[in-house]
């Protein structure tokens, strides 16, 4: 803790000031894009529309809810996040568990050999060959099974579950305990905290990424939320679509408000439950930075 | 008895790592070995073991190619921007946030400055698409107040502050973090003596903060500099257009482009393995340098 004095006063005014515009910035960008998507369209198109909605409406919304292949697409994105994060957990876990018992066979070898990866990238051209080769091309399995598992998360499990107390897990193979029932009964509940940072960053992560279905997806119907939005909003909006469904959904809607809402849609997810977890990924930021 | 109770522990502990271990191998490991390709003329339907070997052809090929040396140079502007403009950002953020005092501002504050990171690349572009389009809001407010209208997202000159500011936008709050865990850990002794010698405010940051705070500076500058070549293709792809292409196609789209979608596997593998070879040269001679200088290292 610092010590303040008062010649200092101006500056902490002037400090505060400066985050105070600071933050302004990080979410009228957000506010704008609320307003524009609930305002009327007359008022939408002609960017009249700054950070209060203008003729309030919500028939975007309804047109937007109406949508079934924008619903498919939530599905998707729902569906891959959950399980890729729920094979991230178990993949990791194991292996990070494994490498942190003295009686695993060749862990130093294998741990080392998991830090190369993390030092030399994966080539994307002869990755995506592997994936092909395996047959996932056009299946969600290509956005659910490579990525699950990655080096940062192996040691940073590995460092938290070494924390817990060898006592314990003596104790545990002295009442008869094996391996296996020492990482389920002891370990795993233990670690709610590491497990719950690297789900979070996992399932955002996957969430928010559309970089593997472009390459790997071939049918629009499996396309995750984000491959779809960038369709519709990606290359300054001219080109996209969006006009034959304001037609089709008559006059109530327009291109603005629709992209509007239709990235807000694909965000809901997150802003709600982010003040929620914030707590965790703070700490999750520094269980990573332990990681040394 | 108990030999016997130890090796089965070994084949347990084994048989639970399969399947991580076999991850790796599939997805990383074989992968590394792909790079084959880059010597061979791959051939989808020869596969890798009966495509055409070619030595190095693809690497002179790619030297030799005007537009790789283009894309060499954007990658190295963007990714030399980038550290230039992005890294000091959050260390000035966190030094700043720091001295907030009232423990609820704060805390809204970081709150607010996290927000962004969360949101992905297609949502930060689309919002700002939006702002910035020919017909945007931030033109509507130029023409208002007298002025020209510029098209922001399809003139090379913009490119690489849009893509440079709105990356800092992302992720500036997100990445100060680290600083913040840092700062928790220096002992409060050291500013009350430096208050008693009669140190002020910069004082203090200046010879107390920051040099606690240099082993992580100096940690993350060096992986981020062995980085240098690695745009992030999901923002670089979404702003990306024919028009700003001179400037913003760098490594991973074009590999993404021409590789990918244009099939030519073993010319992009060369280009894949060239970068790879880049950030880990430029890793372990600045480690070395650090170690020397400094005494920091990574490894």
């Amino acid at each position: 803790m610092m010590i303040t004095r008062r010649s200092d006063r101006p500056f902490q005014w002037a400090n505060a000031a400066f985050f105070i515009v600071l933050c302004f910035t990080m979410i009228a960008p957000i506010l704008h894009l609320v307003s524009v998507s609930v305002s009327s369209p007359v008022y939408a198109n002609n960017k009249l529309v700054v950070l209060w909605p203008k003729g309030f409406q919500l028939s975007v919304y309804e047109t937007l809810f109406g949508m079934k292949d924008m619903w498919r697409a939530m599905g998707v994105s729902i569906y891959i996040s959950l399980m890729g994060t729920l094979l991230c957990l178990i993949l990791t876990s194991t292996l990070a568990y494994t490498l942190t018992r003295p009686m695993m066979p060749g862990r130093r070898m294998i741990t080392r050999l998991i830090l190369f990866t993390f030092i030399f990238p994966v080539p994307l051209i002869p990755s995506y060959l592997v994936v092909k080769e395996l047959g996932m091309i056009n299946t969600l399995w290509a956005l659910i099974i490579p990525g699950a598992l990655g080096a940062y998360n192996v040691f940073i499990m590995k460092t938290f579950f070494q924390g817990i107390s060898a006592e314990l897990v003596d104790a545990m193979k002295i009442d008869g305990s094996g391996e296996l029932g020492v990482y389920a009964r002891l370990v795993l509940p233990l670690s709610a905290p590491v497990l719950a940072t690297i789900a979070l960053f996992h399932s955002v992560g996957t969430w928010n990424s559309y970089f593997g279905a472009l390459i790997y997806l071939r049918s629009k119907d499996l396309f995750p939320l984000q491959l779809k939005l960038k369709n519709m909003v990606a290359s300054s909006g001219t080109d996209s679509g969006l006009d034959s469904i304001a037609v089709d959904s008559g006059i109530l809607s327009s291109p603005e408000t629709i992209k509007a809402a239709a990235i807000l849609f694909s965000t809901l997810p997150i802003l709600l439950v982010y003040p929620f977890l914030q707590k965790y990924f703070v700490k999750g930021v520094m269980l990573g930075s332990l990681k040394e | 008895m108990l030999r016997k109770a130890k090796s089965v522990d070994s084949w347990v502990l084994l048989l639970i790592a399969v399947p991580g271990l076999l991850h790796f191998l599939i997805f990383k490991y074989i992968p590394l070995a792909g790079n084959w390709i880059a010597f061979q003329d791959y051939n989808l339907f020869a596969g890798l073991f009966h495509s055409k070997w070619v030595g190095l052809k693809h690497f002179r090929f790619m030297f030799e190619y005007p537009e790789f040396l283009l894309v060499l140079k954007n990658s190295l502007r963007l990714g030399l921007y980038s550290i230039v403009f992005g890294f000091p950002a959050p260390l000035i953020l966190a030094l700043l946030l720091n001295e907030i005092r009232l423990s609820w501002f704060k805390r809204t504050a970081q709150t607010l400055l996290y927000l962004p990171h969360f949101l992905s690349w297609v949502i930060v572009g689309g919002i700002f698409t939006e702002l910035l389009s020919n017909k945007g809001l931030v033109n509507q407010l130029l023409v208002g107040y007298g002025g020209e209208p510029v098209s922001f997202l399809t003139e090379p000159r913009y490119f690489l502050g849009i893509l440079i500011s709105l990356g800092i936008w992302k992720e500036v709050g997100w990445s100060m973090i680290v600083y913040l865990a840092a700062m928790t850990g220096i002992n409060p002794n050291l500013y009350e003596a430096a208050m008693v010698d009669g140190a002020g405010r910069f004082r203090q940051m200046w010879s107390i903060t920051l040099p606690s705070l240099l082993p992580a500076i100096i940690v993350l500058l060096l992986l981020r500099i062995g980085h240098l070549l690695d745009a992030n293709v999901e923002q670089v792809l979404f702003f990306l257009n024919p028009l700003v292409r001179e400037v913003g196609e760098v490594f991973d789209t074009y590999v993404y482009r021409v590789g990918l979608m244009g099939g030519q596997y073993s010319y992009t593998t060369a280009i894949g393995i060239f970068k790879a070879l880049v950030g880990i040269l430029l890793v372990m001679g600045l480690n070395k340098l650090s170690r020397r200088t400094t005494g920091e290292s990574i490894y």
